[in-house]
């Protein structure tokens, strides 16, 4: 079990002054960074101290990932001075961020899968001796680097061997052997068991005591408020506050996150709900979710809120043919429902809006008509097989019509587009498909605000005219103005229901495993 | 701790000697014990002569096209770059005397095999080609010059110097002098693959190629060296070509292509990249060579070399996919277990707030 | 009009101008090139390329590739050829080596598609498997007595033109590559699965069907190709068309078709091939051998590959140059829109 040495208050003195004694490795002063139209970033200042371990919190769009990125490189601010040590630094790339003894390691770790453990760690920079490599350092500075912080791994494992645990672990080891000072671990516990999660703590406190300075970004409040010694929170861009953990509760810190701000962003929604349409019942995928069983009616939107890793995504593509469930059974309209492939779930009238839309949603190289009616280019063929091109023309100018896409839009390669209308690409796309049950995994996901409230308009105009909609977003305020119920999922089950409206700090805390006091 | 290694496996590190590397030795043993039970001609002094040095001609070149392949590229262009050094050493080495002769053949042969490798590297690093449509059109652009140079005519025994004409009647200590070559550059390349920064870059390139480059492995170098290594190791085969055809003609080398990859993709190196050794390469060599030595010796068919070669890359790259999904741990967590004396501790924890 | 688009159009057009280019200086250089005889030999000669490459095409768009189109016009050829010699009825031989073509693309596309293997890796090695099948059948000999029929489809002219029926054939075949590739929903698939496999799988499009159907059609017209190449040149070996793979693909790349799938034309493609040929029978006039010809086609295939990179880096530097933005290092959507 890890011990949560920050919250004796004894401790938490001791903190103070040391820190108060030592300079910040890193300053970030008035950090400014915008996108298009959208400002990810507004004059966010932060320092961070050897010795401590700060957590990163905010919702989705709150520019923790983009202030990661300005710091480990991969971005440069529009505004505002980087420090290191106190002289002013340009990370320009990835580089130099390291030189500079900044590192970060993600969910998804990159190793070298055929490789083992110790080359892993040494990636780069492998001990030699007169030009050749010396395995037996490797292998003992390996394992010294791992008894000394606490991991137990064998140096000799191949690491395709290794689960994704191990390989954040490989990763922490190699970012210690390239001499970093700074290391942010960015969502990293959303994919680990909680047995694995304790392991990792246990490192990052002995870290933490070397005088390494670590953030720690995450969604899940009760493993920061366990791990960190203070809070940073982050929302719209801008900097809300920071607080030492010890004198904080969850429930501030939510409040913090999500604001008061009632915006009208979101569309009124009409509670009309029918008749059953979908029924899971015990749905089960081994290591994504499990035991999952949820009724959807007809024009109802049903909100999916939970954290990363919560299993949403995975439950989405059980019910829409990409990876089907190992167990259980799902009805349509009463009628037994199994999908094997995007194609049957289609012709079952399911449609289902990715959340990476780059990468599964839309084909770049094409231009927006044929894009926009890719789900239905069957139809287009006339009696010889023929491609209806003008068909298809009008097709898409309907369509385009329905999401409120410029015309003058229509005929150009879809990657000249911005973000929010390649959304509504997207969304025209599976219109075009006239679907009974329409999946939407994080439908607003890095689309501007005007843009954000045309698709959600759409949306529940859908459901108004008795589309059943299933609504995936871990944006709070979003799902739950936009749900008329609302599920919410953790480490792959449901864990709660709610009639909406509810307040968003009781959604959260049933994300995050802590209700009222109560465990969930 | 780890158990105590061997002084073998303590200079070559862990990995040469793979349970699936015992096995296709084993195989090799039992079909030559077969081989030489059963077949007559297979146990002649010539026969086997003639295998061995065969064999050890191929396994040299697989070992420079298994370098490639660890990397995630291919050379395609092995056989011209064979067939043009093997004219060009045979040829021209003649001009020397005396010692400086195979001096200077086996530098002229790793030479003009690295400048050949150097123009594959330029296609793929440079202009950014993949490899196996640059090594298509190098092919296609050596072959030429390989029917340039013979012009129409041939090199002919008599033409080439004694001492490479006997190279391959030669033994040193009892064993073949083709043999010897071979396991030098077993060992040499080995050596190379484990204990340079070069090598292990190789393996990173296959085994990841993009946090390859993220962490700093200077990709474009790395590949020149690739590819010349590659070339190099060909021509030497076409120094070896030459003492053991003597005529060299303007197809010299043109069956190579397809067996050094055979060879290397059935002695274990993967063709996805990142996973292999050099003795793969001769163990895939040896294997490929005793069957085709039999197949022609039972008048099976003399023909069924390419069959048996495409066939075996097919069902090695099969075996190999399925093979690697079993034994991959898949990226993701392996249980959901909700634990409740986490939850438990964290109730406590957050009761008092 | 968006700038690639505009690019596309010129690379067509480009091919145009270059085989007018060719056209014009090996007139000059030799002024038989454009005579009639000439030019029937040089669409004879290059049947059997533009043939595999009609072939090659549809699976290259989807990112895939097939190398073994050589090995099947072995395979097919020599069946045919064989069965020729010992007498079989003309079309049942015919039909029997197309089947067979048709078997060797059906069993590349369950090899890759349904056991997710590389294709490279695998039409490697089918490519070795079929054209070894061709020398267990035929081992050493030659044949080279074939049906008239076939010997007319090969080398005769159509009617009473000056027009080889190959070309007609062939013109018929392009057609058809063309209204498959660019006027039915399977073309469009294809053109999606190229540019985004995933997306295209996501939309509900078959992509499994459709990159096995590719490949069975690679191996249709690679019989084909088989059957043309007996035809013109009336001799069946075994390994016979081999030094046909560089040519084909050089074709198809030319053409303007991505060696990363998703865009390229089948017009294209007819004029990156006549070019080819062109080239091929103004050198070999002007004294190149059959080998320089195929060293000048490997040249082509490098710069062919090689420019389109290196145009698109020049137009990012100067997009870089008016507009200095600091620029993002590397992963993120492109067009830089970005939440969190």
């Amino acid at each position: 079990m890890a011990e949560p040495t920050s919250r004796d208050p004894q401790n938490v003195v001791d903190i103070d002054s040391q820190r108060a004694r030592k300079d910040p490795i890193v300053e970030l002063r008035e950090i400014r960074r915008s996108f298009g139209g959208l400002q990810a970033l507004s004059n966010v200042s932060l320092s961070l101290y050897p010795g401590e371990i700060v957590g990163l919190l905010g919702e989705n769009g709150a520019g923790k990932s983009t202030l990661v990125k300005i710091l480990t490189g991969v971005l440069e601010p529009d505004g505002g001075q980087i420090l290191v040590d106190g002289s002013v630094q340009r990370i320009s790339n990835p580089r130099i961020a390291r030189e500079l003894g900044i590192a970060a390691t993600y969910q998804e770790p990159a190793v070298f899968p055929d490789l083992d453990v110790a080359e892993n760690v040494f990636a780069g920079r492998q001990p030699t001796r007169r030009g050749i490599v010396n395995w037996g350092e490797m292998y003992e500075k390996t394992d010294e680097i791992f008894s000394e912080i606490g991991i137990k791994l064998d140096s000799h494992t191949p690491v395709y061997h290794l689960g994704i645990a191990d390989r954040q672990l490989i990763e922490i080891a190699k970012s210690l052997i390239s001499g970093a000072r700074v290391l942010i671990l960015d969502e990293p516990t959303s994919v680990l068991s909680s047995r694995e999660v304790d392991s990792l703590f246990a490192l990052l406190n002995s870290l933490r005591d070397r005088g390494i300075s670590l953030i720690f970004v995450s969604h899940k409040l009760d493993e920061v408020t366990a791990l960190t010694d203070r809070v940073v929170v982050l929302r719209d861009g801008a900097f809300i506050a920071e607080r030492p953990t010890s004198e904080v509760t969850i429930s501030q810190l939510i409040h913090m996150m999500v604001g008061r701000e009632i915006s009208d962003l979101y569309p009124s929604l009409t509670r009309n709900a029918g008749d059953v349409v979908f029924e899971a019942s015990h749905l089960s995928r081994p290591g994504y979710f499990q035991d999952v069983s949820f009724t959807l009616r007809k024009g109802e939107i049903l909100g999916l809120a939970g954290l990363v890793g919560a299993g949403r995504t995975e439950l989405a593509e059980a019910i829409f043919g990409i990876s089907p469930p190992v167990s259980g059974t799902m009805t349509l309209d009463g009628l037994p429902y199994v999908a094997k492939s995007p194609r049957q779930a289609v012709q079952c009238g399911i449609a289902y809006l990715p959340e990476d839309r780059l990468a599964n949603g839309l084909v770049m190289g094409m231009r927006v008509p044929y894009n926009m009616t890719m789900t239905v280019w069957s139809r287009l063929a006339n009696k010889l097989g023929r491609f209806r091109t003008r068909f298809m023309q009008r097709q898409a100018s309907d369509l385009a019509k329905r999401v409120q896409l410029q015309a003058g839009r229509l005929n150009q390669l879809t990657s000249s587009l911005s973000g929010g209308n390649q959304q509504k690409v997207v969304l025209g796309k599976w219109l075009a498909t006239e679907p009974r049950i329409l999946i939407l995994d994080e439908p607003t996901h890095g689309i501007d605000v005007g843009t954000k409230s045309e698709v959600l308009g759409i949306v529940a105009e859908l459901a108004n005219s008795g589309v059943s909609v299933i609504f995936i977003s871990s944006e709070l305020e979003e799902v739950r103005a936009m749900s008329t119920r609302l599920l919410v999922m953790r480490e792959g089950r449901i864990v709660a229901e709610f009639e909406t409206p509810i307040e968003p700090h009781v959604i959260l805390e049933a994300a995050s495993g802590v209700v009222s006091g109560r465990v969930s | 701790m780890a158990p105590p290694r061997t002084a073998l496996q303590q200079f070559f590190g862990r990995s040469v000697f793979k349970r699936s590397d015992t096995a296709l030795l084993a195989l090799v043993v039992i079909i030559t014990l077969i081989a030489a039970a059963t077949l007559g001609d297979f146990r002649t002094l010539s026969n086997i002569n003639n295998l061995l040095n065969t064999t050890a001609l191929i396994a040299i070149v697989a070992i420079g096209e298994a370098v490639v392949i660890l990397a995630r590229q291919i050379d395609l262009s092995v056989g011209a770059i064979l067939g043009i050094c093997a004219y060009v050493v045979g040829e021209l080495s003649g001009h020397f005397s005396g010692a400086l002769g195979p001096i200077m053949g086996v530098v002229m042969a790793l030479g003009f095999g690295a400048a050949f490798g150097v123009g594959n590297a330029f296609l793929v690093s440079v202009l950014k080609m993949p490899a196996i449509i640059a090594t298509l059109a190098t092919l296609s652009i050596y072959t030429g010059f390989q029917i340039i140079l013979n012009n129409g005519s041939q090199l002919y025994l008599t033409q080439v110097p004694p001492w490479l004409a006997g190279l391959r009647g030669n033994a040193w200590f009892g064993i073949g002098t083709f043999i010897w070559i071979a396991v030098i550059c077993l060992v040499v390349v080995t050596f190379l693959l484990r204990r340079t920064r070069f090598g292990r870059d190789v393996y990173a390139l296959g085994s990841n190629p993009d946090a390859a480059a993220y962490l700093g492995v200077r990709v474009r170098l790395r590949i020149f060296q690739i590819f010349a290594l590659c070339g190099a190791l060909a021509g030497l085969g076409g120094m070896l070509y030459t003492s053991q055809f003597g005529n060299v003609d303007a197809t010299a080398g043109s069956g190579m292509n397809l067996t050094v990859i055979a060879a290397a993709v059935v002695g274990g190196v993967s063709l996805f990249g990142g996973s292999g050794t050099a003795a793969n390469a001769v163990l895939g060599a040896l294997l490929l060579g005793e069957i085709q030595n039999i197949l022609e010796l039972t008048r099976i068919s003399i023909f069924a070399e390419q069959t048996l070669q495409g066939a075996s890359i097919v069902i090695a790259v099969a075996i190999y996919a399925v093979v690697s999904r079993r034994l991959r741990r898949p990226v993701r967590r392996q249980s959901i277990d909700v634990d409740v004396g986490h939850d438990a501790a964290l109730a406590v924890e957050t009761s008092g707030e | 009009m968006s700038s690639v688009r505009w690019l596309l159009v010129r690379w067509e057009v480009g091919l145009i101008a270059l085989i007018l280019l060719v056209l014009v200086l090996g007139q000059a250089a030799d002024h038989d090139l454009l005579s009639s005889f000439n030019l029937q030999t040089t669409a004879l000669n290059s049947a059997v390329l533009l043939c595999l490459a009609f072939g090659v095409t549809p699976v290259i768009m989807t990112s895939d590739i097939d190398l073994s189109v050589v090995g099947i016009l072995a395979l097919s050829g020599v069946v045919m050829g064989y069965l020729f010699l010992h007498g079989v009825n003309t079309w049942l031989a015919i039909a029997v080596g197309m089947v067979i073509a048709l078997v060797c693309g059906l069993i590349n596309g369950l090899l890759v598609v349904l056991f997710d293997l590389p294709a490279l890796a695998v039409t490697l090695g089918t490519m070795g498997a079929y054209t070894g099948g061709s020398f267990l059948i035929l081992k050493g000999l030659a044949i080279t007595t074939f049906p008239s029929v076939v010997v007319t489809l090969g080398s005769a002219n159509f009617l009473n033109t000056q027009i080889p029926i190959v070309v007609v054939v062939l013109g018929v075949i392009g057609i058809i590559m063309t209204y498959l590739l660019h006027g039915t929903v399977f073309g469009r698939s294809v053109f999606a699965i190229g540019g985004n496999r995933k997306a295209a799988l996501f939309s509900g499009i078959p992509v499994n069907r459709v990159r096995i159907m590719t490949f069975v059609i690679s191996g249709f017209l690679a019989g084909f190709a088989g059957l043309l190449f007996l035809g013109n040149y009336q001799t069946a070996q075994a390994g016979m068309g081999a030094s046909e793979l560089l040519p084909a693909i050089t074709a198809v790349i030319l053409g303007g078709v991505s060696a990363y799938g998703g865009t390229g034309t089948v017009p294209g493609v007819v004029l990156a091939a006549i070019l080819l040929a062109l080239l091929q029978s103004a050198l070999g006039l002007h004294g190149f051998s059959g080998e320089g010809q195929t060293m000048a086609i490997g040249f082509l295939l490098i710069i062919a590959i090689g420019i389109p990179p290196l145009v698109r880096t020049y137009q990012d530097w100067n997009r870089r140059r008016r507009s200095p933005v600091p620029r993002f290092a590397s992963a993120g959507p492109s067009n830089g829109e970005e939440g969190m």
